[in-house]
């Protein structure tokens, strides 16, 4: 089926324009290459009703088909009157540059196809090419907003009918890169697909109200409305602290008070709260490192103020501003010298990289990455460290975010190259690394069978890696671990590992990088990593 | 017929500088847009692995050393280079390169037969038995640049459909604009490489049409040299309606998006743009957009207003 998908499937009614099928998925090594259940669970008729999955049989978006021709008709001149949107310089101006450059300059040489990671994976199935997304904008461009003539459509094969479930289609086709650029960053033309990924789905949430119900509605609103996506309350935020500190106590029996809205303090820290429910080690190992190497820090419980995600950044330019101005409000109401931003890759790259032409005058305050103090902190001696301690194989993944949008590579190889005796690389690593497959807000979306999709398709080139970076050690007996200094992709680690049941055929374990270096603490009487926590 | 040529020569040329430069300034005049570099950023002092300043603690108090000789250098090398392809699909870089340096040569040798015509005004006999060095260089060097654009022109039109339509990621995002422009490239450089080999294989007759050139006397050329005189100009004036921009485009790309890295500090140039940028009005229609407003409002108290209410 793959073969003979074009471009007109997609203005097809009814059916499903591709067909993942798990035979032609790349191999995993053994004992994955024989997975038991299918990889991605058919939906029900009743879900297909409800919800439209004619793209592949996966739904992230599930738009609902509309009751009337009218309906249809309204939905289709909404999209095209955002269209317009997305090419003026006053609603668009924040990505106006590279989102016209793209359109107007890929020539289609498809050079960026093998850069990706869900369309390898897939077995190449055509409809997630990166250059598959940007080719329906484009012709929908040339044939309803520019209105070229017929015959010059012809002659650029630029034409195409939409109807909604065209539209339905491309929405959720967005849905389906990880924004990890790759593709962008073998491109010899300085073009940019995956960023049309995300105008797509910018223009669909800015002008349509239409997005994954966890990245938008449980998510960004969630987050502005009371706190934090994870529906946190500031209370909330109180009462886990406390439990934090308990459970710093227990473990290693130090009493360490988490510092909260201290004013004046030298830096505020910005953890992903999904840490604080999902991950609770990686703030308690935060505090202990923190406050054993003497730093001035905070935390805030202001609304927001605790929750550095920024989902905007996915998808939506006005809930990201929004987002990024509480951050620095809460910075600023606690006179802090800097942002510094914790273990999440997308909360560095928002904050600090894509927030630093929103944030002007008193809101623009120096933010940096957790990463080069903790490299400071481990290489000047300050806190003292016992390598021996990490004697377990150890590999890093690069968050996409901080590695290739940031440039964030050395400082935490350092910090690993000093206190895992076995850190061996992944291949490739650095600049040039697999995104996790839960880049773009995939990891939180829980929708139906798309969890399925994320590890059986944009994870399986992430899931391959780990198991090659431990092909000397395959087996459960020898417990090794991958570092991931980034709360969504570990998010997405939790849910692959499961998946495919990692833990039991293979012991790998998953977690922070802050973990290592206090699991490598001489002042801790236990070790801090609990493997039994996998 | 002379006099034609020269005519549509010089249309040709104000053509394609005009439209280049209208389309470069339109590219430049989009308005500053939110950071989206992508590393390696190629100025950077780590460049080879990618890092960045961000590497650094407290970063905004550090030097940034930038070399944007190095980021020329970069940019302009791949386009006699094209390494990305060599590295993932061979077969294309085999005919793609030679398509390409059919472009960049063939411009080369006019502009080098202008300047050797100007030289010739000024008294410099241009060619293989010249009493001037500088006159004999000039000769080999116009062979040499012609005849590189005509062979890999040649060649690169010639594969480039072939391989067009082998590749099925290629083939299913071909378009018949595709394979005109192969043929008529074809003829444009297949008729410069018959007009060189057969009849006027020391290039001398493009010497004397850029003499008449710029001296506005019609050259008397052979038919042949006409027919590649006339096909190239109508190549200069289709060539702004392809993506041919490109050229110049990727090099602003590199360095105005994927390494734009420029921090907004306080007080700069950048932040008082951007404040001007916020000030203008939004008409996003999601019902978390408030009608009317500036980007700064939409962000600040209007755009909570949904939340309060659902309080």
């Amino acid at each position: 089926m793959k073969n003979k998908i074009n471009i007109d499937d997609f203005s097809r009614p009814g059916g499903q324009v591709a067909e993942i099928d798990p035979a032609e998925l790349i191999p995993l090594p053994p004992p994955y290459d024989r997975m038991e259940k299918p990889p991605i669970r058919k939906l029900t008729d009743e879900q297909r009703k409800r919800m439209d999955a004619s793209l592949d049989g996966v739904v992230a978006v599930g738009l609902t088909p509309p009751a009337s021709m009218e309906e249809e008709k309204a939905f289709i001149e909404k999209f095209l009157a955002g269209l317009e949107k997305l090419f003026s310089d006053q609603d668009n101006w924040t990505f106006l540059q590279p989102l016209v450059h793209t359109l107007e300059y890929c020539v289609k040489c498809q050079i960026c196809s093998d850069a990706c990671p869900a369309y390898i994976s897939s077995g190449r199935q055509e409809i997630y090419r990166p250059t598959m997304r940007p080719e329906l904008l484009r012709r929908i461009v040339s044939t309803y907003i520019k209105k070229e003539h017929p015959l010059l459509r012809k002659f650029k094969a630029s034409n195409i009918d939409i109807n909604w479930q065209t539209l339905a289609r491309l929405a959720e086709l967005a849905y389906r890169c990880t924004l990890c650029r790759r593709c962008a960053q073998v491109c010899l033309l300085g073009c940019d697909n995956a960023l049309i990924s995300r105008e797509i789905r910018k223009l669909f949430s800015q002008q349509m109200g239409i997005a994954p119900k966890e990245i938008h509605e449980k998510g960004s609103v969630q987050q502005i409305r009371i706190g934090s996506s994870t529906g946190m309350t500031p209370p909330a935020l109180r009462n886990i602290l406390e439990f934090i500190e308990e459970e710093i106590e227990e473990k290693t029996g130090q009493k360490i008070k988490i510092p909260v809205d201290k004013k004046g303090a030298d830096m505020l820290l910005l953890h992903n709260a999904g840490e604080f429910l999902a991950w609770p080690e990686n703030l308690e190992a935060f505090a202990i490192f923190l406050d054993a190497a003497g730093v001035d820090w905070t935390l805030s419980s202001e609304l927001a103020g605790y929750d550095a995600v920024n989902y905007g950044v996915w998808y939506d330019d006005v809930q990201f501003a929004r987002v990024a101005l509480i951050h620095a409000k809460a910075a600023k109401a606690l006179g802090v010298r800097k942002i510094s931003m914790g273990e999440c890759g997308h909360a560095h790259k928002a904050m600090i990289v894509i927030a630093d032409r929103i944030l002007t005058g008193d809101l623009n305050i120096p933010r940096e990455s957790c990463i080069p103090l903790m490299e400071e902190i481990v290489l000047s001696g300050r806190v003292k460290l016992d390598p021996s301690r990490n004697n377990f194989p150890v590999t890093l993944h690069d968050p996409c975010n901080m590695v290739r949008l940031m440039g964030i590579v050395s400082p935490q190889r350092r910090i690993l190259e000093k206190i895992c005796p076995q850190f061996r690389e992944m291949t490739p690593h650095g600049v040039e690394n697999y995104c996790c497959g839960g880049g773009s807000g995939f990891a939180i979306t829980q929708s139906t069978n798309f969890p399925d999709w994320r590890s059986a398709v944009s994870g399986r080139m992430k899931m391959k890696q780990i198991l090659d970076a431990f092909q000397d050690v395959p087996g459960p007996e020898v417990k090794k671990y991958v570092c991931a200094p980034c709360s969504n992709c570990k998010g997405q680690f939790r849910d692959m590992f499961e998946y495919y049941g990692i833990w039991e055929k293979s012991g790998i374990l998953y977690g922070g990088l802050v973990e290592l270096i206090v699991n490598a603490m001489v002042d801790l009487k236990k070790p801090f990593i609990q493997w039994e926590w996998h | 017929m002379g006099a034609l040529i020269i005519v549509l020569t010089y249309i040709a040329y104000v053509f394609i500088v005009a439209v280049y430069t209208v389309k470069v300034a339109a590219w430049l005049k989009m308005p500053p847009h939110i950071r989206w570099d992508l590393y390696p950023v190629i100025h950077e002092e780590h460049y080879r692995y990618g890092g960045s300043y961000y590497e650094q603690q407290e970063w905004w108090t550090k030097p940034r050393p930038r070399n944007t000789l190095r980021s020329l250098l970069y940019s302009l090398k791949d386009n006699f280079y094209m390494g990305e392809y060599f590295e993932r699909n061979r077969l294309y870089w085999l005919f793609l390169l030679p398509w390409h340096l059919g472009f960049i040569f063939i411009i080369t040798f006019h502009v080098l037969c202008f300047f050797a015509a100007v030289a010739m005004v000024g008294g410099l006999d241009i060619d293989a038995a010249s009493p001037h060095v500088a006159g004999q260089i000039f000769y080999y060097i116009l062979l040499l640049t012609g005849g590189i654009a005509f062979v890999t022109g040649t060649f690169g039109s010639i594969g480039m459909p072939i391989i067009r339509l082998a590749d099925r990621g290629l083939r299913t995002y071909a378009m018949p604009m595709n394979f005109f422009s192969y043929f008529f490239f074809l003829v444009v450089y297949g008729s410069g490489l018959l007009a060189w080999l057969i009849l006027d294989p020391t290039l001398d007759e493009y010497r004397a049409y850029w003499l008449g050139l710029i001296t506005l006397t019609p050259p008397a050329l052979h038919p042949m040299t006409v027919l590649h005189i006339v096909l190239f100009d109508i190549f200069l004036i289709y060539l702004p309606f392809t993506r041919s921009t490109h050229y110049i485009t990727r090099i602003l790309a590199y360095f105005f998006i994927r390494w734009d890295d420029e921090p907004n500090l306080p007080g700069s140039d950048l932040e008082r743009k951007i404040g001007g940028l916020l000030g203008r009005k939004v008409s996003w229609e999601g019902k978390h957009i408030p009608a009317g407003k500036s980007w700064a409002e939409a962000a600040t108290e209007s755009g909570l207003v949904e939340a309060k209410k659902d309080k």
